[in-house]
Parts: structure tokens; C-alpha cells; sequence
């Protein structure tokens, strides 16, 4: 009995790593795909958050997705793999909502909360806070800053 | 089945969420199970159950949630200090810090990284959750250059893809949102339970400001900071002995070479220097001294 139960346990591992190779989802508030995987490489498309893109392969970091019709690289640190499909498949509870589709379809801790919480602290300066947000480095002024200081360009959590 | 066999298949179920994170695989795996007459409905239900309580004690914050407790934190500091404002600093210390966040393990984070200059002498750098950094004028003076200022940055950048901030936030508080999170038929809040929520929201908030700002992470967690910093540092091409040539500048103006000060209220202030020096000796990271950021930092912020 022990050994089929720990059979069991192997094959649900085994099925949660093969689901989670098709589809992953954009957890940024938006994330670029580019045309090669390097953090500087073209743009091809912006996907919002919550896009669900197709996974094709990966190398290193990178993940090779699909997204409206455009193939390139997304960072592994802007998605995150999308495991909870499988129910539907296999005739499972597809009704109920888990603890990850609760946390993604943005129930938590969220603008609604952040809202009332201002309401009740009208001291906050979340003005200043959207302020310092706002402020971009564009990415070919970036670029040129490094080069001046004769520094390497980041290739990403190696 | 047995008492003893649930209680085994429920360890191994256990085993099976924490290296899979999805209550839902158990829910198909039982599924099959049953169908196939392997389990009966009883046990698959009650496995089902335990499983997705399971999954709800250990969600982790999303993203999306660090990054409204990180909104509000620095909010919270926000209401404390000014914005020093001075458009050329401002991009140089985000051009520094950006480049960092890039090459950190964390790269991109829901909102991404930002970094504004606080207007205090005090000297500090604080990491929000999810990464908005600030960094005093004070701190910036005891830079001697840019790779110094880079270290400062990098280990702020660490703290952040350490999840350092959150960690602070009583566990209780955690639990207790998911419990109200997690009833499943309450896709709109009620007022009570919003109110609730909004409470431990401003709890958690609570627990990293003064973290932040009072309290300070532990040994580990600031050893960790200058480890990741190193790493970080290196891999743009900065010197790594930017860190323990500006932690030593620091010790020592504090301290006016007895061990007190800074060595005081952070005791493990020595052993960190020691640490980073050994990784940097036994990686035999060079020491980099470029006259081209010596340059641009002595004109921006020197």
C-alpha cells in the first residue's frame, strides 16, 4: 500500500511539471517580449498583466513564448508557469477557484485595498510615491551609461 | 483504509504540494484515483481537503501583493522625509540602480525598480518591497565613488530580491488574510471583511516600516544583502571592494576607530566585512578603479 501511495505522489509530480510546460502567465504589471533573449534586444510586443503566453522552450533565463501572433523572449522573473488548468482536463473540480487563480484574478492585497487603506490614511504621500514610479531610465540611455563607465551589460541573474 | 495509512498518504500528499505549490494536481491526481477504484470517494475527499487547506496556509504573497505593501511603505516614508530634488542625481542614481536590478536574480518585479534620494543628513538606504529604493543625502556623501554608491544600491537591490521587507510581517497576519481570502464563495468582500483586511494590511505595512526604519534586519539577512551585492556588483564589471571600502568608511567615522557606534547597534558589522572580503579573496575578484566613473561621480555627486 505505502509503495503505491508514494507511486501515486511520484505521478502527481510528474503531471504538475508536464501541464506546467504549455502556457505561462505575465506577473509584472507589464512585460516586454523581445526579439532575442537579452534585456536590451528589440521589442517585439508589450503583454499586460495576467497574459497568458505560449511556452515553446527555454534557455537559461529566458523563456521562448508566443503572444498574439509574435514569437520571442520573456524573462523568467516576469512570469510564472500556469498550473491550474489541469482540473478542467481531467474532469476535476474546474468550478472552484484555487488559492493561485484567487491571488491572479487580483484578490489580496490590491488597488481596492490600497484604496481604502488611503482613505483611512489621508497623510500618506502616495503622490510622491507615484511620483519616484513614474521616473524612467530609457533603455538606449542605460545602455550608453554603461558604456561610458566601461561596464558590462547585465545578461540576467547568471 | 487504515488510520496509519492516511496519515502516511496524507505526509506524502504533503510532500507532493510542497514540490508541485498546486492543491489542484492532488485534486486530479485523486480524481484519477478514485475513478480508477484505486480510493475511495471518502478518502479522495478528505485528501482533497487537506490539500487545499494546505495550499492556503502556504500561498506566498503575489507579486502584485508586495507590490501594494511596498506602495505603501514608502508612502509611509514618504510622509516622513523629502525628495531631495535634483534631476541629474535622480537619473544618475537610477541609471546605477537599474543597471544593478538587471543584474541581480530578480531582474523584474510587478512594478520594477525606482530610486529617489531622500533630503536628510541622516545617513541610510531603505528597500521597499518590490523595489522602490531610496537612499538619503546623507549616504550619498559617505560614497567615495561610483562603485561605492553601486554597492550601497546593489545591497538595497538584494534586500528586495531577498524578500527581506516581507518577511518582517508577523506570520499571523499573513494567515490571517488568506483565511479571509480563501472563503471561496466570497468572490466581493463584505464591508466587515474588507475592514478586516484593510487592518492587516496596515499591519504588514506597519511591521516593514519599522523594520525599515527602527528596527533593521537581522545579521543573516544583512550578510545575505552584501553576498548578493558582491555577485551583482561584479557581474556589470563594478569593483566588489566597492562594498568593503565603503562598509569600512562607514565603521570607521562612526566608531572613530573603537568599536562602538555603528559596530554597536549593528553587531555584525565585522563579520560581514569579513565575509565579503573572503568571497571577494577566494573568487579573486580584481580590484577596479575606472577614471571614467571616477569622473562622472565626482561631477554628479561627488
Amino acid at each position: 500500500m505505502k509503495k503505491k501511495i508514494w507511486l501515486w505522489v511520484l505521478g502527481l509530480c510528474l503531471i504538475s511539471s508536464v501541464a506546467a510546460a504549455a502556457t505561462v502567465k505575465v506577473i509584472t504589471q507589464e512585460a516586454m517580449i523581445r526579439k532575442d533573449k537579452r534585456f536590451f534586444a528589440p521589442a517585439l510586443i508589450r503583454a499586460p498583466f495576467g497574459a497568458a503566453l505560449q511556452e515553446s522552450g527555454r534557455e537559461g533565463d529566458w523563456f521562448k513564448v508566443s503572444y498574439q501572433g509574435k514569437e520571442g523572449w520573456i524573462h523568467k522573473s516576469a512570469v510564472q508557469e500556469q498550473k491550474f488548468q489541469l482540473s478542467s482536463l481531467a474532469g476535476g473540480q474546474a468550478g472552484e477557484a484555487s488559492q493561485d487563480e484567487v491571488a491572479l484574478a487580483g484578490k489580496g492585497f490590491n488597488p481596492e485595498v490600497e484604496k481604502a487603506f488611503r482613505d483611512k490614511n489621508p497623510k500618506m504621500r502616495y503622490d510622491l510615491v507615484n511620483q519616484v514610479q513614474a521616473y524612467r531610465v530609457e533603455e538606449q540611455r542605460l545602455q550608453a551609461f554603461l558604456r561610458a563607465g566601461n561596464l558590462r551589460e547585465p545578461g540576467g541573474g547568471q | 483504509m487504515k488510520k496509519g495509512t492516511i496519515y502516511f498518504a496524507a505526509l506524502s500528499l504533503l510532500l507532493a504540494l510542497f514540490l508541485t505549490g498546486c492543491a489542484e494536481v492532488v485534486q486530479v491526481g485523486t480524481a484519477m484515483g478514485e475513478g480508477m477504484g484505486k480510493i475511495s470517494k471518502e478518502d479522495r475527499e478528505a485528501i482533497d481537503r487537506m490539500a487545499k487547506q494546505t495550499a492556503k496556509a502556504v500561498r506566498p504573497m503575489t507579486e502584485q501583493e508586495e507590490y501594494y505593501v511596498g506602495r505603501a511603505v514608502a508612502a509611509t516614508i514618504l510622509s516622513r522625509y523629502r525628495i531631495y530634488s535634483n534631476e541629474r542625481l535622480t537619473a544618475y542614481v537610477n541609471s546605477i540602480g537599474q543597471a544593478l536590478a538587471l543584474a541581480s536574480d530578480r531582474p523584474y518585479t510587478f512594478g520594477g525598480y525606482h530610486f529617489a534620494i531622500l533630503d536628510t543628513e541622516e545617513a541610510n538606504a531603505l528597500a521597499c518591497p518590490g523595489g522602490m529604493i531610496f537612499i538619503t543625502r546623507g549616504m550619498l556623501k559617505k560614497a567615495q565613488n561610483e562603485d561605492q554608491l553601486a554597492a550601497i544600491l546593489a545591497h538595497e537591490v538584494a534586500h528586495v530580491n531577498h524578500k527581506d521587507g516581507l518577511a518582517s510581517i508577523q506570520k499571523s497576519r499573513w494567515m490571517e488574510a488568506l483565511s479571509i481570502l480563501g472563503s471561496e464563495t466570497a468572490r466581493k468582500l463584505g464591508g466587515a471583511e474588507m475592514t478586516k483586511l484593510v487592518s492587516l494590511f496596515e499591519g504588514s505595512v506597519d511591521d516593514v516600516a519599522k523594520t525599515l526604519l527602527v528596527n533593521g534586519y537581522s545579521r543573516e539577512q544583512e550578510m545575505e544583502a552584501d553576498l548578493g551585492a558582491l555577485a551583482f556588483l561584479n557581474r556589470l564589471g563594478y569593483s566588489p571592494y566597492g562594498l568593503t571600502d565603503s562598509l569600512e568608511k562607514m565603521a570607521r567615522e562612526q566608531t572613530g576607530g573603537s568599536k562602538q557606534g555603528i559596530f554597536a547597534t549593528h553587531p555584525g558589522m565585522d563579520q560581514r566585512l569579513t565575509k565579503s572580503k573572503s568571497v571577494i579573496a577566494q573568487n579573486q575578484w580584481p580590484r577596479r578603479d575606472d577614471p571614467a566613473r571616477n569622473r562622472r561621480f565626482r561631477e554628479l555627486a561627488g
